[in-house]
């Protein structure tokens, strides 16, 4: 970002400050309901409606939360570890198999020529046309036809859920990567093509190391992706994520709503630490991804 | 182009190299896009229920979930709304993203360095926050009692006496608002980092020339900017056109949980998703053929979108082939 174009040299401060407010006035409720949530979650009451009375500082919900207890009365007890591990199982996996197939398809659509890869890039931009709930329907029939036998349906829904989600991000990983690929001059994989090494292993060796913040970078969106997801993880998971543990929190009447803000800062961890990360990266590659 | 020309060109793929680097994504794209959509036709032709498919696959009757769908929007009070709400929710939606955005990227463009990182960050968060939390931050910002944020700030300013359920009561702008609000702080970071990154290519002496002789920031904007961005704008308008006509899920928690009216706070999307997965009485067949009018609708605009945007100019043949 900093080697970007900035108008720093000869503006002048005072409209500097007006725009910066004004941006700022726009923020208010974004700034406004995320900090309503972390801080309902340190408290005895939900912080809602700007009440400071309603303020009551403890840590009692994020106690709870780890002991996995998601009513303060009577004895229903979820193991939260479990479900944290669930979201953190789906997160991965999608993380692994999109970075996997997009950077194998993004270097095949960068280096290789081969019949139909204009029509084979126009359909990765046309399935983001696909209306997901459509699809949905359809890989819902598919899973239903698969169904194992019943002590295998947990690891089976894992699975489907994985590779389902994954597919989804395929044609962004594939742009994403073939942005990246398009950035390294073509004459070192050609040396090593000249002395006898086959594609892939150039790929593997060669090319790979050299686009490592791409692959980065589709991991970290690839991991977001499966981590935030509600639809795919809601129709075909047997198992409960963080997002259907929420879900089905907010309106029960047995939930402690401050645990369920616990939850939801701890669910929105890792979006915080994506961004202290990958701050710089989010925009560069979105600057090769235009370019493209 | 003759049967066995098409033959020895598939042929020749498989024996290519490209054939093992895509050999996954389509695997992929068969199983989990194309599949699916094969099946959602055929289920639009059978009466299939409450997925029980042993009992309903093999029954057929012809075009008839169509007729419904088609009778259904004309006739249905429940479900007309939820077409002019699709319509009204694209429009205004897809203003705010895409002149959203542009604001975003010109006014961090005049902005300090730390400012605006620190604004880019935050306008990313919605599109970064997992879904479920994003929906509850909403939930009890519009929240219909005196709980919901925006009501509180309302009554402490002596503007409302009573809570409003916005959601629920002030029909239909008060569950739109809603839906067009939560949608559009998501999709205004995509234009922004698209603009962003394209301000960031033009080249700085032009800028610069601009202030020595004197031009204010909206002469900059108006004259270099705007200008240069023209290609980025199209492609951004026509892109989250086609997002927001399939998108479904930062609405999905806000019509279970109960914030915004079901028949004004649903979209097409949604009303496919919610007739096959939480309705209680799944109507899989006119599910499909809903769906299956919206695939066509997404197709017929996905590829005026990709000839306004001039598709083979954005595709250069590959460099590094020998």
């Amino acid at each position: 970002m900093s080697a970007g174009l900035r108008d720093i040299e000869l503006r002048s401060r005072k409209t500097e400050i007006l725009i910066v407010a004004t941006v700022l006035i726009f923020s208010i409720p974004l700034i406004l309901s995320y900090s309503l949530l972390v801080l309902s979650s340190f408290s005895k009451e939900m912080v809602t409606n700007l009440n400071p009375r309603d303020f009551i500082p403890t840590l009692r919900n994020w106690i709870l939360f780890f002991e996995g207890r998601t009513a303060v009365f009577g004895g229903i007890r979820v193991n939260i570890c479990h479900i944290v591990l669930n979201t953190l199982i789906v997160a991965l996996g999608v993380s692994f198999l999109v970075t996997l197939v997009g950077s194998m398809t993004g270097y095949a659509v960068s280096r290789l020529r081969f019949s139909g890869r204009k029509k084979f890039m126009a359909l990765l931009m046309l399935l983001h046309a696909f209306p997901g709930s459509v699809m949905v329907v359809g890989i819902y029939f598919l899973y239903l036809m698969f169904l194992p036998s019943y002590q295998m349906v947990r690891l089976y829904s894992f699975f489907f859920v994985i590779v389902a989600r994954a597919s989804l991000e395929v044609p962004m990983a594939t742009w994403l990567m073939k942005g990246f690929f398009d950035m390294i001059p073509w004459e070192v994989e050609w040396a090593a093509l000249v002395d006898g090494a086959s594609r892939l292993k150039v790929w593997r060796k060669i090319i790979l190391p050299m686009v490592k913040p791409g692959v980065a970078a589709v991991m970290l969106f690839g991991f977001l992706a499966g981590w935030m997801d509600i639809i795919y993880v809601r129709t075909f998971l047997v198992d409960q994520t963080l997002a259907t543990w929420i879900e089905s929190n907010i309106n029960a009447e047995y939930s402690y709503l401050p645990l369920v803000a616990a939850a939801g800062t701890f669910y929105l961890l890792p979006t915080i630490i994506f961004f202290l990360l990958a701050r710089r990266l989010i925009f560069t590659i979105s600057a090769t991804g235009v370019k493209g | 182009m003759t049967k066995t020309n098409l033959f020895s060109k598939i042929k020749n793929f498989i024996h290519s190299d490209a054939f093992i680097f895509l050999l996954p994504a389509i695997i992929l794209i068969i199983v989990f896009y194309l599949i699916p959509i094969v099946v959602s036709v055929y289920m639009s032709f059978t009466p299939l229920k409450n997925w029980n498919i042993a009992r309903y696959i093999h029954e057929f009757v012809g075009f008839e979930n169509y007729w419904r769908f088609l009778y259904m929007v004309t006739h249905d009070p429940t479900v007309r709304p939820i077409f002019i709400t699709t319509v009204v929710f694209i429009l205004i939606t897809l203003a705010i993203n895409v002149l959203g955005g542009l604001g975003l990227a010109i006014a961090t463009f005049f902005m300090g360095e730390r400012e605006a990182s620190s604004t880019q960050l935050l306008w990313l968060l919605p599109r970064m926050t997992p879904i479920a939390v994003y929906s509850m931050i909403w939930y009890y910002f519009f929240h219909g009692s005196e709980i919901g944020t925006l009501n509180s700030i309302l009554m402490s300013l002596g503007i409302i006496h009573n809570p409003i359920d916005w959601g629920q009561s002030i029909i239909p702008w008060g569950p739109w608002m809603i839906i067009i609000f939560v949608n559009g702080l998501v999709g205004v970071s995509y234009g922004m980092i698209v603009f962003t990154s394209a301000i960031s290519n033009i080249p700085k002496e032009l800028v610069i020339a601009a202030r020595v002789d004197g031009a204010s920031n909206w002469s900059i904007t108006k004259n270099i900017l705007i200008p240069l961005l023209k290609w980025h704008i199209v492609y951004v308008t026509t892109w989250q056109m086609l997002s927001l006509l399939t998108t479904y899920d930062h609405i999905f928690l806000l019509v279970e949980w109960g914030l915004v009216n079901r028949y004004y706070g649903t979209t097409w999307a949604l009303y496919i998703y919610n007739m096959a997965f939480t309705a209680a009485e799944k109507d899989l067949g006119l599910a499909a053929a809903t769906g299956v009018i919206l695939v066509i609708v997404g197709a017929i605009l996905g590829l005026l979108a990709l000839k306004i945007l001039g598709f083979e100019k954005m595709v250069k043949e590959p460099r590094g082939d020998i």
